[in-house]
């Protein structure tokens, strides 16, 4: 039951942050989507390691290693918007028309 | 085994009522502070899952994550105060569809698979860490290792993409 | 029972700190002030400047309080004195103290006003600064204690304080600590004389209150914290054990004061040029340095 509870919370989660990730213009609320999402995903690495193999810790790396991604999106994220937000003036996705191929 | 589904329903909730925050206030600081307090809620689950090293972590560490995206937010904002009710989305119908066929799509897989017979007992919080040091110490340790030079390289690229050009300083010099 | 005890102790070590602050800065000795001044202030009418962000101006105060609350709930007074013992109690202070930043940022983005929202984003580019030293430093503690539990890292001290056993770590926690509790050559959220109070010119009344009871509690937090961490905690001879974590915490405080009176206010950048190109290699260096001390002590105590 509790184990259910948790992926339920996950799945919304990620489909909160999905909606936000496509639906904002903005490059800083996209990446707020991304880890909304990001959250959703260690809610069940969480929930899975406690519920189906609490002495299997793996799992808990797998968790720290989401860490580690949610960090370095931020960081390579507002790095690429410094840059961008130097040379045009925004960080807006709808003004980002010629990075298309 | 009852108060604890409670108490994780009860953050679960504040998780995602924080995160449909994020969306939907106009203030830029007041989002990512809700994404702040929705991760933290996120942390207090998995206390209530007695994962205490991870919730204690998750805590800690989107407190300065989150606070840094404010600061980011104020800079590259039009509207950070929200005073102007901007519109700033696109796409609308498609990406809440997106949304919950994505949703429905990660239930479907939680509620159909089987997932067999959860552990009652998970170890204690001191077993715990014990068992996680020697896994990223021995089993995971290359993992770890890469985790690790994956940030190094990340900040120095992100370091060299975000630095202005000596060029770029000078002309603004010059301006002003 | 316990945590009355400990909040009881929180609150006499704020009185006690706030008038050490008022003595160090105003060179006279008032042991009323801190109860006239607190009384005054909850006398006033607290104003609402216009257009605030209601939400976090009224949180902002609150926040502060309880994070510095919480980080005093995993520091030990005596054995068996401590509000709840948790297994990653170093790091829990660490997740606590985090807040006393997201506090300021919210208290100086509330009220609507230029010299708050400067001190509230400074405290910010501050964090930046401190924060990894603070971490760093305390997993040497840790190494040297083979645990995250407060209680187990004094009782690692019984023989030689880490203050002794690791200076270098020292030294670095101290002025990160410091920083923590935006002290003066840190000042940076408040700094009074250029910023008119920063993060607290826009309070006034009860909410002032809080935030001053607040700050005060926060040292004592800090102060404690280096305590633990450092100074052996409630190891001493004669007294009793609560006495000299009393005692030391008090010390360590009034260094604190003291010491921030003849620095003058550190700039921005400097702070973090010295954080990141001093205090972050020192303190990898002190993890390294407990490294190999606690190899070379494990190998001569068995008979390789």
């Amino acid at each position: 039951m509790p184990l259910y509870v948790a992926l339920l919370v996950g799945a919304i989660m990620f489909g909160i942050g999905l909606y936000g990730a496509l639906s904002q213009t903005n490059l800083v609320m996209i990446m707020m989507g991304v880890e909304v999402m990001l959250g959703g995903a260690l809610v069940n690495l969480v929930a899975f390691w406690r519920f189906l193999h609490p002495t299997v810790y793996p799992g808990q790396t797998f968790f720290l290693i989401i860490m580690t991604v949610m960090a370095l999106d931020m960081a390579v994220g507002f790095g690429v918007g410094t840059a961008r937000f130097r040379a045009r003036g925004s960080v807006e996705a709808e003004e980002a028309g010629e990075l298309k191929g | 085994m009852i108060l604890q589904t409670a108490f994780m329903g009860l953050f679960g909730i504040a998780a995602i009522w924080f995160a449909v925050v994020v969306f939907r206030t106009h203030s830029m600081v007041r989002s990512a502070l809700a994404l702040l307090f929705s991760q933290a809620a996120l942390g207090a689950m998995f206390l209530a899952m007695q994962a205490e090293f991870l919730g204690v972590l998750q805590i800690m560490m989107m407190a300065t994550e989150m606070a840094i995206m404010a600061i980011f937010m104020v800079m590259f904002m039009m509207d950070p105060g929200g005073l102007g009710q901007m519109e700033m989305t696109h796409q609308k119908r498609l990406s809440q569809a997106a949304g919950v066929i994505g949703a429905f799509a990660a239930l479907g897989i939680a509620f159909l698979a089987g997932w067999g017979n959860p552990a009652a007992t998970a170890p204690g919080p001191q077993a715990q860490l014990r068992g996680l040091g020697l896994d990223l110490m021995e089993r995971s340790m290359l993992i770890f290792e890469t985790a690790g030079v994956t940030i190094l390289t990340a900040m120095v690229a992100a370091t060299a993409v975000a630095v202005a050009t000596r060029s770029a300083t000078k002309r603004k010099e010059d301006r002003e | 029972m316990t945590t009355v005890l400990i909040i009881l102790a929180l609150l006499v070590g704020a009185y006690l700190v706030a008038v050490l602050e008022g003595w160090v800065s105003t060179g006279r000795f008032r042991p009323a002030a801190p109860v006239l001044s607190g009384v005054a202030l909850l006398g006033r009418e607290s104003l609402v400047p216009r257009k605030p962000d209601r939400i976090f101006f009224e949180v902002g105060p609150v926040l502060l309080l309880v994070s510095a609350v919480l980080a005093a709930a995993v520091l030990p007074l005596s054995p068996g004195l401590i509000i709840t013992d948790l297994a990653t109690g170093a790091l829990f202070v660490n997740a606590a103290l985090a807040y006393v930043m997201v506090a300021l940022l919210m208290a100086g983005w509330g009220p609507d006003g230029a010299y708050a929202m400067v001190g509230g984003f400074r405290f910010l580019g501050q964090l930046v600064g401190y924060s990894m030293p603070i971490v760093m430093t305390i997993v040497g503690v840790a190494m040297r204690a083979e645990s995250l539990v407060t209680t187990q890292i004094v009782e690692s001290q019984a023989t030689l304080p880490n203050a002794v056993y690791q200076p270098v770590g020292f030294v670095v926690f101290f002025v990160a600590a410091m920083s923590v509790c935006f002290l003066p050559p840190f000042d940076l959220p408040t700094a009074p004389g250029e910023l008119a109070g920063g993060v607290t010119a826009e309070y006034t009344g009860w909410r002032l209150a809080v935030m001053r009871l607040a700050r005060a509690v926060l040292v004592v937090t800090l102060a404690a914290s280096v305590t633990v961490f450092y100074l052996g905690g409630w190891n001493g001879p004669v007294l009793p054990p609560w006495a000299w974590t009393a005692a030391k915490t008090l010390a360590v405080a009034a260094v604190m004061l003291v010491a921030g009176r003849h620095v003058p206010r550190l700039r921005e950048e400097h702070l973090l040029a010295w954080y990141w190109k001093i205090a972050i290699p020192l303190a990898l260096l002190n993890i390294l340095y407990v490294g190999i001390v606690l190899i070379a002590g494990s190998s001569s105590s068995m008979s390789m």
